[in-house]
C-alpha cells in the first residue's frame, strides 16, 4: 500500500530522524516515554527489574519530550520513516486509533487476560476497529478542586457552582470563583467536554458523526463564555492559562473552585508552598441537564508495528501494566492506576494524595474523547472557534456551527464519514 | 579571455555548488512536496500528485487570508515606528559628543538580546494580573489589544539595528554641505529636509529593505506572545505555515504555504531592489 517512494520522501525530518534510527541494535528492546522526575525513576526501576528477569535482552530507556505535542510530533516521524524503534511506546490516550489507523501499532488483544479490570473508557480509547491496540498504563481524570473552608458540601450543579462562587467573591473572600484552563491548546477541550457532558452534549455521536453544535451544546459554550463575561465567576484571565496557572491561582488562595487533574492535589497539600493545604478537597465535576463527566487523560503502552522483537516487547507492556507495578507506579510517582481492583488495596491509600475511593469514583465518571485516528485535527478546529467564543469574537452557537462543518470536511477529507 | 571566464566558473564552481545544495535544492524539493496531498497523520491516504490544488485551497483558506491581513498591517505598523523612533536616535547619537561608544553599547542592548527572551519578558509584563505594565487590562486575550505587546517587543528590539545603520548613514554625510547650507542660513529643519534627508536615502532603503523583510517573516515573537491567539486573531503566516507543517503534519498544505510566503518576500526583495538600484547607479 505504501510505496517506497512515499517511505523515502516523508519528510526531511523523518528521514534524519530514521537514519538516526538505523543505529538500532537488533538485541537491544528500546522504550520510550516520560523519564523525568520520579515517573524517570520508577520506569527504571521497573525496567531494570525486567531486564534481570529476562537475561540476555538489553532495554534501552529512550528519553522524549515531555510536552505531548512534541512528543507526538516525534513519533508521527519516526514511525512514519518505518522505525523499528522505540519498540515500546507511551502514548497519549487520545493518539492510539491515529497510530492504529496508520498501521503503526501493533493489535495487542492478547496482551491482556482481564480486560474488565481495566476502566471502560481507558480501554475504550485503546480500541479501534473492535481490536485493542494499547494498554492503559496509568489515568488521569479532570475533577473540582473546592475550598473546605468557603463551603460545606461540593455543589453537584453548574448552577449551584456559579451562586456559591458569586458569594464567595461577593465577600471579598477570593478574587476568582472558579479557575479552568482557557489558553487555546488542548487542555480547552478537556475543560470544554466536562461542560459538554455536563449539559447532555457529545462532540461525536455513536456513529461518528459529528453533533458538537446541539441545543445542548451552544448551552455549555454559552455557560463557559458567561461564566467569562456575565456572571464573571471565571477570570478573563484564564484565557491564556494552562494547567500550572491555574494551580498557582488556586494555591495562592484566590480561587473558591478549580477545575484540574489529581497531580495537583499534592501541590496543593504542600503546606510549605501552599497557601490552602489543609483547605481543599476534590468532587466529581458539576453538571447541569446531563451527568458529571470527567476528560479522560493519562498514557498507553503500544508496541511498534516494525518491531524486530513483538514477543519480549509484548512482555515488557503486560509486566509494566501488571497490579503489581501500577501500584508502586502510584506509589513513587502519585499517577492514578488504570486498573479498578487496585484501588481495594491498602497500599494505595498512603499512595495518592486523596482517598483511592473518591479518585475511584472519579476515574469511573470519565469519559475519553473522540476516537477517531484524526483526534488531534479535530482538537485544531475546536480550540480555534472555543477560543473565538470565549474571547467575544464569535458568539457561541457560531462558534460551534462553524467548528462542526470544518469538523465534517475534515471528516470527509479523510475518508472517515460516518456511514448513515 | 575565454580562460579567464573558464578560470572564473572554476573558482567560482564550489561556491554555487554549495549555494545549489543549501538553497535551490530545498526550495524545489519544498515547491514538489506542494503539488502532493501529504498528510503524515493520515497515512492510509498516501501521497498523491494534485497540481496546483494545494495553491487553491490556500487561496480559498480565509484562515490564511486573514494570516496575511495580520503580517502585512503588522510590517506596515512595525516598520514605519521602527524607521521613525530610528531615525530619532540616530540624530541624537551622532550628536552626541562625550562617550559615544558607551552610548551606541546601550542602545544595541535590545537588539543583542535573543527573540525568545525578550518577548518573554514582555510577555511578564502584559500577562495578567500580575503584569507590570498590564494596568487590569487583559491585553493578551483581546483580539486587537493583543498586537501592543506584539508590536512593543518587536519595536523595542529592533529600533536599535535600524538605528545603527542610520548612524552609519549620517556619519558619512560631508560635514561641509552643513557648513555651507548655515552660511547660507538655512534653518536646522531646511538642513535636515534639504541635506540630511536625501543623502540618508540608500541607508533609509537599506533598513527598510531588512526589517520589511524581517517583519513580513516574524515568527518568535508571535509564537511566544500570544501563540497566534486569541483564536486566530494574531496569528501571522510563518505562524500558520509551521502549525500546518511541523505541529499538524500537513507537509503537502504546509509546503503550499511556504512557497506562497516565500514568494511574496521575493517579490518584495525584488522591488527593494529595483527602488535601491536606482540612486547607486546614477551615481556611479
Amino acid at each position: 500500500m505504501i510505496s517506497a517512494v512515499r517511505r523515502a520522501t516523508a519528510g526531511l525530518a523523518g528521514a534524519l530522524l530514521a537514519l538516526a534510527a538505523c543505529s538500532h541494535r537488533p538485541d537491544v528492546l528500546t522504550f520510550s516515554g516520560s523519564v523525568l522526575g520520579a515517573e524517570g525513576t520508577i520506569v527504571r526501576r521497573q525496567i531494570d527489574r525486567f531486564a534481570r528477569q529476562h537475561p540476555g535482552l538489553t532495554i534501552e530507556v529512550r528519553a522524549t519530550p515531555d510536552a505531548a505535542d512534541q512528543r507526538h510530533q516525534l513519533y508521527v516521524q519516526w514511525l512514519n520513516a518505518w522505525a523499528a524503534d522505540p519498540d515500546v511506546l507511551q502514548l497519549d490516550v487520545v493518539w492510539t486509533p491515529e497510530f492504529a489507523a496508520a498501521g503503526w501499532i501493533l493489535p495487542i488483544d492478547d496482551a491482556v487476560t482481564d480486560a474488565d479490570d481495566f476502566f471502560p473508557a481507558a480501554l475504550s480509547a485503546d480500541r479501534w476497529r473492535g481490536r485493542l491496540y494499547a494498554v492503559p498504563w496509568f489515568v488521569d481524570a479532570g475533577m473540582l478542586y473546592w475550598r473546605t473552608d468557603l463551603m460545606d458540601a461540593p455543589p453537584d450543579t453548574f448552577d449551584a457552582l456559579t451562586t456559591i462562587a458569586r458569594g464567595a467573591v461577593a465577600d471579598g473572600r477570593v478574587a476568582s470563583g472558579f479557575v479552568w484552563q482557557g489558553a487555546r491548546y488542548e487542555g480547552l477541550v478537556t475543560v470544554f467536554l466536562e461542560h459538554l457532558i455536563g449539559f447532555g452534549g457529545r462532540i461525536l455521536d455513536d456513529d461518528g458523526r459529528v453533533v458538537v453544535d446541539s441545543p445542548a451544546g451552544i448551552q455549555a459554550l454559552t455557560f463557559m463564555c458567561d461564566a467569562i463575561h456575565r456572571t464573571r465567576i471565571v477570570p478573563e484571565a484564564v484565557l491564556t492559562w494552562q494547567e500550572e496557572q491555574t494551580r498557582f491561582s488556586f494555591q495562592n488562595g484566590r480561587a473558591a473552585f478549580m477545575r484540574n487533574w489529581p497531580y495537583a492535589a499534592a501541590l496543593l497539600g504542600d503546606p510549605a508552598q501552599s497557601a490552602v493545604a489543609g483547605r481543599f478537597a476534590v468532587a466529581p465535576m458539576p453538571h447541569a441537564a446531563g451527568r458529571s463527566a470527567a476528560a479522560l487523560g493519562g498514557a498507553q503502552l503500544a508496541i511498534n508495528a516494525r518491531t524486530r522483537q513483538p514477543e519480549a516487547a509484548r512482555a515488557l507492556v503486560r509486566y509494566l501494566t501488571a497490579p503489581e507495578q501500577m501500584i508502586e507506579r502510584a506509589q513513587v510517582a502519585g499517577q492514578f492506576p488504570a486498573r479498578r481492583r487496585v484501588y481495594d488495596d491498602p497500599r494505595l491509600k498512603d499512595a495518592l494524595p486523596i482517598p483511592p475511593a473518591t479518585a475511584r469514583a472519579i476515574v469511573e465518571h470519565a469519559v475519553a474523547r473522540p476516537v477517531t485516528p484524526v483526534y488531534t485535527q479535530l482538537s485544531g478546529i475546536l480550540q480555534i472557534h472555543l477560543h473565538r467564543a470565549l474571547t467575544q469574537q464569535e458568539t457561541p452557537a457560531a462558534a460551534l456551527h462553524a467548528a462542526a462543518a470544518a469538523m465534517r470536511r475534515l471528516l470527509d477529507d479523510a475518508g472517515l464519514t460516518a456511514v448513515s | 579571455m575565454k580562460r579567464d571566464t573558464r578560470l572564473a566558473w572554476t573558482l567560482l564552481a564550489p561556491m554555487l555548488i554549495v549555494l545549489a545544495a543549501i538553497a535551490l535544492a530545498p526550495l524545489v524539493m519544498t515547491i514538489w512536496e506542494s503539488l502532493h496531498r501529504h498528510d503524515l497523520r493520515m497515512p492510509w491516504i498516501g501521497r498523491p500528485y494534485i497540481g496546483l490544488a494545494n495553491y487553491a485551497t490556500a487561496a480559498a483558506d480565509a484562515r490564511f487570508g486573514a494570516a496575511l491581513l495580520h503580517t502585512a498591517v503588522f510590517t506596515g505598523i512595525s516598520v514605519a515606528l521602527e524607521l521613525t523612533l530610528g531615525l530619532l536616535l540616530a540624530l541624537a547619537l551622532d550628536n552626541v559628543r562625550r562617550g559615544r561608544g558607551a552610548a551606541r553599547l546601550i542602545v544595541l542592548l535590545p537588539w543583542a538580546l535573543p527573540t525568545v527572551v525578550a518577548a518573554l519578558v514582555w510577555r511578564f509584563l502584559f500577562e495578567s494580573p500580575a503584569g507590570l505594565l498590564a494596568f487590569d487590562v487583559e491585553w493578551l486575550s483581546r483580539p486587537i489589544a493583543a498586537w501592543v505587546p506584539i508590536v512593543l517587543a518587536d519595536v523595542w528590539k529592533s529600533t536599535p539595528f535600524v538605528a545603527l545603520l542610520l548612524l552609519a548613514g549620517l556619519q558619512a554625510i560631508d560635514p561641509a554641505l552643513y557648513d555651507a547650507a548655515r552660511l547660507d542660513g538655512a534653518t536646522a529643519w531646511r538642513r535636515f529636509t534639504n541635506i540630511t534627508l536625501p543623502l540618508l536615502r540608500p541607508a533609509l532603503l537599506v533598513a527598510l529593505i531588512f526589517r520589511t523583510l524581517d517583519a513580513f517573516r516574524v515568527f518568535d515573537v508571535v509564537y511566544v506572545l500570544t501563540g497566534g491567539g486569541p483564536g486566530t486573531a494574531t496569528e501571522v503566516v510563518s505562524l500558520y505555515a509551521f502549525t500546518s507543517l511541523l505541529q499538524d503534519l500537513r507537509f503537502g498544505y504546509g509546503s503550499a504555504l511556504s512557497v506562497t510566503i516565500f514568494g511574496v518576500t521575493f517579490m518584495l526583495a525584488l522591488l527593494y531592489i529595483r527602488a535601491l538600484g536606482a540612486p547607486v547607479a546614477e551615481d556611479a
